[in-house]
């Protein structure tokens, strides 16, 4: 879509109808940029000090050293030099705090927005997403998970769930036919037969709903679009690029999704618990996820997609400042950094921590305020409810405030 | 002290409406002992030798009458329930309510034709009496109990192994609660994980440390013991105190301080790691008690409120002593305790717990059916907890036994739920019930072990991790709806379980029936009994044996679209392996099976993958 003709609709009704969706006392109006969201996620809890905050003058930085990058008054672990080189696009919140150290309960809490409770199972922004925004028409899933379980969309139902695929690159398990394509279609014919029979002998519901399921999975293997999950055709510069690792080959996966019309990707990165050899690992990890980053939002910038792409860093929270006795770093939410590129943010360098890395120093942001920043720029309002189960309305953050400084 | 006074004053209610006098009926049948009976469901795991066990006490006559209280109920609300199913459909529901599976099909015949009164009563025994009872209900509470937790020090197989020995002994559920909760001692053998639950067994035997797979639940509670509290309320007696962790509770008159002295009484469990923070595979840990909080919690702000608290149970009763037995005995012998164990049984069965959710009892969200609730709550305390009586009497009622389809004159709508559980309602059948359905149905166990190179044991316990993974389903509360995801069809339409299971591949039920000597009716009849557990209806043969006797040609493979699927691969020339299907345990299956050129076999073949992927099949109902 060029320019003029997006000029021409916001004069139009198009603008009109959004007034009223989005007008608000406390804002000015404006469409939503972001039509798709990244999520890079970080499995394990990436050091902030090895990676966007490091500390050389100071005793917690350890052997670290930082490097200038293209954003003006952002330094960097020196292990991220692709990222140092584009760094002007990126917008890197170092102000961030939390208070769940426990794995399981951090990741809730990231994907969610809210701690873990056993009265309710709540959505992933990639549930809501999915809900709110809706899947292609072209047979693909609103929400896709690479190389990691991610979570689901709890009560908004499995259906809003992400699309798991374990290795990022391969095809996804299962989409292709057993059998020769005529006899697939045959099968499909004395199925449909055998489960008009039952859904009348046993008057169920189920059945016509599992029919519905079926029918999106038949499409989702004979969309024109399936190879979107494969880099096959992906030139070699691309996949040098991007680097030949699962990650790297996830990102690319995550382009060419959203190209497809997917809302939701995340890309999983395990390994960065780094209680013991945090150092050596921290570089390794740089080493996968640094050039696949930089590469990913390039990529995106040169396709003209970036504007309406969000890409999210982030990870379960940060790490001790205080080097433990294994030269490594254990659980930390207190301080921690993430990054946003894309999408209708702002780049720039957004809260900072105290000379130690230990706390945040000015404001502090949550979880639930990235999450509602992350909402708002893909139009949805963060304080949108949908009823659970047990009739308990639960909005789509838990009272968080959009980051004001981290959006254009 | 702000104790829930609503609560304490309900919670006493409760137990004198359980000591008054009720109806006891006389149980219909005249067998007494469900242990000693003849075969047992065959077994998919061939480790195991089928053997039947004797449980502690076998049932006597007696128990609430179920029938006419909930007879009571429906004409106290003017409800009409629905027809009783026939034989076929019961048979298939209590093995898959009791023993997880679908029953064998010479099971099938012998029961439709079996003209005795009374053998509904035997069958029922007869499962609870089987080793795969214990099997069933042992991955039962290990999903409720762990999850999917996979951390290093957690051995699933070693809390599998000692839930079956509980099963299968029939211990009293107060006591194989208390032990769960009051674990103590080593967690598992170590070392590299072991790939099938024989060899775990092995392990543990030879093991010279005595190793208490019951260790493993509290180590899951390791680092939360906030989250404990809230779960072991939450599993056993069916109280929601969660929410007031961070907060007065919103709607019950929990308040956060009634929060922090009941998770008090579950910092004492200390873990001391035998293995070193490098070691690979499973670590050993051992669980004990100390007389004071843990000190690493008292160094977290939130945790040293918890431990500052005086230990206290729900209903404001002092803790003291041993803290875990001192709440493990308040729990298994609080009134709410037995009421849970029933929701939760009742649910499993019929579809729907008295109370929905199920662990979720408060005096804001009241019984469907308060009066048969309590009896069969007082049923199940007063005979010792015994979870087999309680099943059969449950498996045994009328209520149980309905069909799905509404009655002539109640409402005919089958999306909203039934009032008063007047129908059977259907739902979709859990991982491990749906894997241990297909491999029963297909026996494509039997047509690996004969390839030679596989450890089917192993095989099958990665299907399970990859099938629980996908196919979960909450328990918990009612959904009236199917929610299915794309993933879980696609395993049906092309994964290489169902496809290997519906291909005649040597050892397979479809191989036997397609190159047998039967007629094509016979050959559909044997296909549905598999599966479906039933005959064929008339219609259903004559189109399926048409379809058997004038199969369609089977089109030739184009060369110039990519090779066959069936072979290993998807490496399209470019010399490297790459698994097609990488986290399907079957994708090293390195068989080359050429599909097959012999259209009468395709069409058996199709036959069978037609009721593997139908709803039928995969649904309970």
């Amino acid at each position: 879509m060029n320019r003029r003709h997006l000029l021409m609709l916001g004069a139009g009704g198009f603008l009109g109808a959004l007034l009223s969706r989005y007008s608000r006392a406390d804002g000015p109006v404006r469409p939503p940029k972001a039509k798709a969201i990244v999520l890079l996620w970080m499995n394990g809890g990436p050091s902030h000090l090895e990676t966007w905050d490091p500390k050389p003058g100071h005793a917690n930085g350890g052997p670290t050293k930082a490097i200038k990058t293209s954003l003006a008054g952002l330094s960097v672990s020196e292990n991220m030099p692709h990222i140092a080189q584009m760094a002007s696009k990126l917008t890197v919140i170092r102000g961030m705090s939390s208070k769940e150290g426990n794995h399981q309960r951090a990741q809730y809490l990231m994907h969610t927005g809210y701690a873990p409770t056993p009265t309710v199972v709540h959505p992933s922004l990639g549930g809501w997403v999915s809900k709110k925004l809706g899947a292609p028409t072209n047979g693909l899933p609103a929400f896709v998970s690479l190389g990691g379980p991610s979570f689901g969309a709890g009560f908004l139902g499995v259906s809003n769930g992400p699309f798991v695929v374990q290795k990022a690159g391969a095809h996804p398990d299962n989409v292709a036919p057993e059998t020769a394509g005529d006899r697939f279609a045959r099968r499909q014919a004395l199925l449909a037969q055998a489960e008009q029979r039952f859904a009348q002998q046993s008057a169920s519901p189920m059945v016509d709903e599992r029919r519905a399921v079926y029918g999106r999975a038949v499409s989702l293997m004979g969309s024109r679009d399936v190879g979107a999950f494969d880099v096959d055709d992906e030139t070699q510069a691309v996949k040098t690029d991007y680097g030949d690792t699962d990650f790297g080959r996830g990102c690319i996966v995550a382009r060419r999704l959203v190209t497809s019309g997917v809302r939701f990707v995340e890309v999983v990165q395990d390994g960065w618990d780094t209680h013991q050899n945090n150092f050596e690992r921290t570089k390794a990890q740089l080493g996968i996820v640094d050039p696949a980053v930089a590469a990913l939002v390039k990529d995106l910038d040169q396709r003209g997609l970036l504007a309406s792409t969000l890409v999210v860093w982030l990870g379960d929270f940060g790490r001790t400042p205080r080097i433990n006795g294994n030269e490594g770093r254990d659980h930390y939410p207190q301080a921690w950094s993430c990054a946003l590129a894309g999408g209708g943010t702002k780049p720039g360098l957004v809260g900072g921590t105290d000379a130690g890395g230990e706390h945040v120093a000015g404001t502090a942001y949550g979880v639930p305020d990235l999450l509602a920043t992350c909402a708002k720029l893909v139009g949805l309002d963060p304080r949108e409810e949908a009823m659970s189960p047990v009739g308990r309305p639960i909005a789509i953050t838990d009272g968080g405030q959009p980051i004001a400084p981290a959006m254009a | 002290m702000t104790f829930p006074v609503d609560l304490l004053s309900y919670v006493r209610r409760m137990s004198r409406v359980t000591t008054a006098a009720l109806t006891i009926g006389l149980a219909c049948g005249a067998s007494l002992a469900f242990a000693q009976c003849g075969s047992s469901p065959t077994p998919h795991t061939a480790s195991q030798t089928p053997k039947v066990v004797a449980s502690i006490a076998p049932p006597v006559f007696g128990g609430p009458d179920v029938d006419a209280l909930l007879a009571k109920a429906w004409a106290a609300r003017g409800v009409t329930p629905s027809a009783a199913a026939d034989d076929a459909t019961f048979l298939r529901r209590v093995y898959i309510d009791v023993v997880g599976t679908i029953p064998p099909p010479e099971k099938v015949t012998a029961f439709i034709a079996d003209t005795s009164p009374g053998k509904r009563e035997k069958l029922v025994d007869e499962l609870l009496g089987s080793p795969t009872y214990a099997e069933h209900w042992a991955d039962y509470w290990e999903d409720e109990l762990i999850g999917q937790a996979r951390a290093q020090d957690i051995d699933r197989f070693a809390l599998r192994l000692w839930l079956r020995d509980q099963f299968t002994k029939n211990t009293p559920w107060d006591k194989v609660v208390f032990s769960l909760i009051t674990a103590t001692g080593q967690n598992t053998v170590g070392g590299e994980r072991s790939k099938s639950m024989g060899e775990a067994a092995k392990a543990i035997a030879a093991s010279d440390t005595p190793i208490n797979g019951a260790v493993n639940y509290v180590l899951k509670f390791r680092d939360t013991p906030q989250d404990w509290a809230g779960s072991a309320s939450k599993t056993f007696l069916g109280v929601q105190i969660q929410c007031a962790q961070c907060h007065d509770h919103k709607t019950e008159k929990w308040k956060q301080q009634d929060f922090q002295k009941f998770a008090a009484c579950f910092m004492r469990a200390q873990t001391v790691p035998l293995d070193g923070p490098m070691m690979k595979g499973l670590k050993r840990a051992l669980v004990r008690d100390i007389d004071r909080p843990l000190p690493r919690f008292m160094k977290d702000n939130d945790l040293a409120v918890i431990g500052r608290a005086t230990p206290t149970a729900l209903d404001g009763t002092a803790m003291g002593g041993t803290l875990r037995e001192s709440v493990a005995t308040w729990i298994t012998q609080n009134p709410w305790f037995a009421r849970e164990a029933v929701n939760r049984v009742w649910a499993h069965f019929l579809g729907r717990g008295f109370i929905d959710p199920i662990d979720d009892i408060r005096p804001s969200n009241a019984s469907d059916a308060p009066e048969l609730e309590d009896a069969l709550a007082k049923d199940f305390t007063d005979h010792h907890y015994d979870l087999k009586r309680l099943m059969r009497i449950v498996a045994l009622s009328r209520a149980y036994g309905l069909s799905t389809v509404p009655a002539q004159g109640s409402p005919q709508d089958t999306k909203v739920p039934p009032v008063l559980w007047s129908r059977f309602r259907t739902s979709p059948l859990g991982p491990n019930e749906l894997l241990d359905a297909v491999i029963d149905a297909t026996q494509v166990d039997d047509a690996l072990r004969r390839l030679g190179r596989f450890n089917v044991e192993e095989l099958t316990e990665r299907l399970r991790t990859l099938y629980g993974f996908v196919f979960d389903v909450d328990e918990e509360f009612d959904r009236p709806t199917f929610e299915g995801t794309i993933t879980q069809a696609l395993i049906g339409l092309n994964g290489r379980l169902i496809a290997g299971g519906s291909t005649a591949l040597p050892g397979t039920a479809v191989a036997r029936v397609a190159r047998s000597e039967m007629t094509d009716a016979q050959k559909v009849e044997a296909l549905y009994l598999r599966t479906l557990s039933r005959k064929p209806s008339a219609e259903e043969t004559d189109t399926w044996t048409k379809y058997l006797a004038n199969p369609p040609a089977l089109s030739e493979p184009d060369p110039t679209t990519k090779p066959p699927m069936r072979k290993n691969g998807g490496n399209r020339g470019k010399g490297q392996f790459r698994p097609r299907n990488p986290g399907d345990p079957l994708a090293r299956v390195n068989e080359r099976v050429p599909e097959t050129r012999d259209p009468k076999v395709a069409a058996v073949e199709d036959l069978m993958w037609t009721l593997l992927n139908s709803s039928e099949f995969v649904l309970n109902h």
